[in-house]
């Protein structure tokens, strides 16, 4: 599975930047996940220039460079979803991930502990948070 | 046909040995496979004993894989056992016991051992190095009480080994004979904004000036004295001038070694059952265009990985290294790719400032980005290592690259969407996946 921009529907609202934090934050509550708990990073970015955008999240690559070059072990491509999951109990924040993704989409994420965040197609949803709320279908999955 | 012990032997433990693995086990689903170990330990990361020493994560946190990786991938684990010599064509090893070990293919994953310098008196003093778990064990053990270290050569080891030793209260000097820190790894602006974050956390660094006389003073302690006649006490050594690539193996093997085991594009040495991966092996280098040896944990994985594929049948040409650092010290991140000093004046750079101590700069050869360097803010930095990567003809781009704002936007679109959008063809071929719609 795969998520796909269609840039030419992206209205650059970023209520997929918004939603992904929700959905990564403790309660799951827009307000509180804004104002009262410690705020997620954002794992999908909204490129913008002029009338142009589109967003953009791990692509949950087949050769992923970032598990490959992985210094502790603990970014790894599972192997019957092909999801790239980042464990972030083992992870050091060494930033070597954030060296080679071509994407740029794995950031780093102090909020709990010095490690990086990303995509993880969010495991307890049928439909990953900035795909279900992005009004315009700029965001579409593909499956593989 | 001969039988042999193993389909597939393994002298080493680490990124290039356990990739390796990996990949032969994702193709080789029948073959056996030996691993062999001078280490008692299973894999671990090298890479992260500063962070065991400086007591940044737990003994645990070391482990590369889990602990019943081998067994997961039915290899046998020779742990603590030495390969002394290989056999090419009788396809054998011996180890330290005098086993003999037959093989139908083997890798070599000896990786690197530290280069110590000869200055005079060193044998006579008490060191350490700072490259394997032992070593950080041995740190953590003779740091029990705070005292003073000397640290000989700011590369890489020696400036993780510095900061460690910072968290273990440790009073700290490091010596470089290069008239700056990290004098491969970064320039002169990036050198000096590190620097001075480890002057703040109270590191002394004495640059431009080399070890000429070191003196034994009883146990671990000691005095050096510096080219320039000042003399520092140490109660402990830390011996960090550089590494060298462990060839020994492949030399008495006979395999053709010139500065680093040579192999061809699919990791193979001049024995033709014979691979090797990892930071003893030379091989083709992106940027430079010559072969040569980047000794770098995520080049050795992606070269064991290649290795192992092509020991399992696959004729997969490694894509090829460059150099790449990722570094952080005292709260300064600063992650680098290709080519951060230029060799001549053929080469355009452009470097930008921001606030604190963002530093950016960009290197390039014509209209190809051959380097690249981030300081402070970080974010997205793969994206210029994948230009520098691809040999992306960047001209028309060159402008931003160095923007904060910088990504797939500033690209042409039909190349934003080979890059980000392949997998726009499925949609052609029937209906998005999954409710689109926008209610929960």
């Amino acid at each position: 599975m795969r998520i796909v921009p269609l840039e030419e529907y992206c209205i650059g609202c970023r209520l997929c930047e918004i939603h992904c934090i929700v959905q990564h934050s403790k309660s799951k509550n827009i307000i509180k996940a804004f104002k009262s708990e410690p705020r997620p990073i954002k794992r999908v970015e909204v490129e913008e220039q002029g009338h142009v955008s589109f967003a953009l999240q791990c692509r949950h690559c087949d050769e992923a460079p970032c598990v490959t070059a992985c210094l502790s072990g603990a970014m790894q491509k599972d192997p019957d979803t092909g999801v790239v999951i980042n464990d972030t109990k083992r992870c050091v924040g060494c930033w070597t991930c954030i060296l080679v993704c071509p994407y740029g989409a794995v950031r780093r994420d102090e909020v709990e502990k010095k490690a990086v965040g990303k995509c993880d197609l969010c495991p307890d949803l049928e439909v990953p948070a900035c795909v279900a709320n992005c009004p315009n279908e700029a965001l579409v999955i593909v499956e593989e | 046909m001969a039988s042999y012990d193993y389909d597939y032997a393994v002298v080493g433990n680490s990124a290039a040995a356990i990739n390796a693995c990996d990949a032969l086990r994702g193709r080789a689903v029948e073959g056996t496979i030996a691993v062999f170990s001078e280490e008692k330990y299973r894999c671990y990361s090298r890479p992260l004993i500063s962070y065991l020493v400086a007591g940044e994560i737990a003994a645990r946190g070391m482990y590369y894989r889990s602990h019943n990786y081998y067994r997961s991938i039915k290899a046998d684990f020779h742990r603590g056992v030495k390969v002394d010599s290989i056999d090419p064509s009788g396809h054998e090893l011996e180890t330290d016991s005098g086993e003999k070990v037959s093989w139908r293919k083997l890798l070599l994953a000896t990786g690197f051992k530290p280069f110590i310098p000869p200055i005079e008196g060193l044998e006579e003093v008490k060191y350490v190095t700072f490259v394997s778990w032992d070593d950080a064990k041995r740190m953590i053990r003779l740091t029990a009480k705070p005292l003073k270290a000397l640290v000989v050569g700011a590369g890489l080891i020696g400036m993780k080994a510095a900061e460690a030793l910072v968290a273990r209260s440790a009073e700290v000097t490091v010596v470089e004979k290069i008239d700056r820190v990290l004098p491969l790894a970064l320039d002169d602006e990036a050198s000096s904004l590190v620097a001075e974050r480890c002057r703040r956390a109270g590191i002394g660094l004495v640059t431009g000036e080399g070890v000429a006389l070191l003196e034994p003073r009883g146990g671990n302690r000691g005095r050096a004295v510096l080219e320039d006649g000042s003399e520092l006490d140490f109660d402990l050594l830390v011996m960090a001038v550089g590494v060298r690539p462990r060839t020994e193996l492949a030399e008495t093997a006979g395999l053709d070694v010139n500065g680093g085991i040579e192999v061809d594009g699919c990791q193979r040495t001049s024995s033709r059952d014979i691979y090797a991966a990892g930071d003893a092996v030379k091989t083709m280098d992106l940027v430079l265009g010559q072969e040569s040896i980047n000794a770098l944990w995520p080049v050795a994985a992606l070269q064991g990985k290649y290795a192992g594929l092509n020991m399992a049948g696959a004729e997969i040409a490694f894509p090829g290294s460059n150099s790449m650092n990722s570094l952080e010290f005292f709260g300064l991140p600063v992650l680098s790719a290709g080519i951060v000093n230029p060799p001549d004046d053929s080469y355009e750079v452009i470097t930008r400032r921001g606030e604190n101590d963002d530093y950016r700069k960009a290197v390039l050869k014509g209209s190809t980005l051959v380097g690249m360097l981030m300081a402070g803010k970080i974010e997205r930095a793969g994206i210029l290592t994948s230009l520098i990567q691809e040999r992306a003809n960047v001209r028309r781009i060159k402008d931003f690259l160095l923007e904060e704002g910088f990504g797939h936007i500033n690209f042409p679109r039909s190349v934003r969407e080979s890059r980000i959008m392949d997998a726009r063809a499925g949609l052609d071929e029937g209906e998005p996946a999954g409710d689109q719609g926008g209610s929960r």
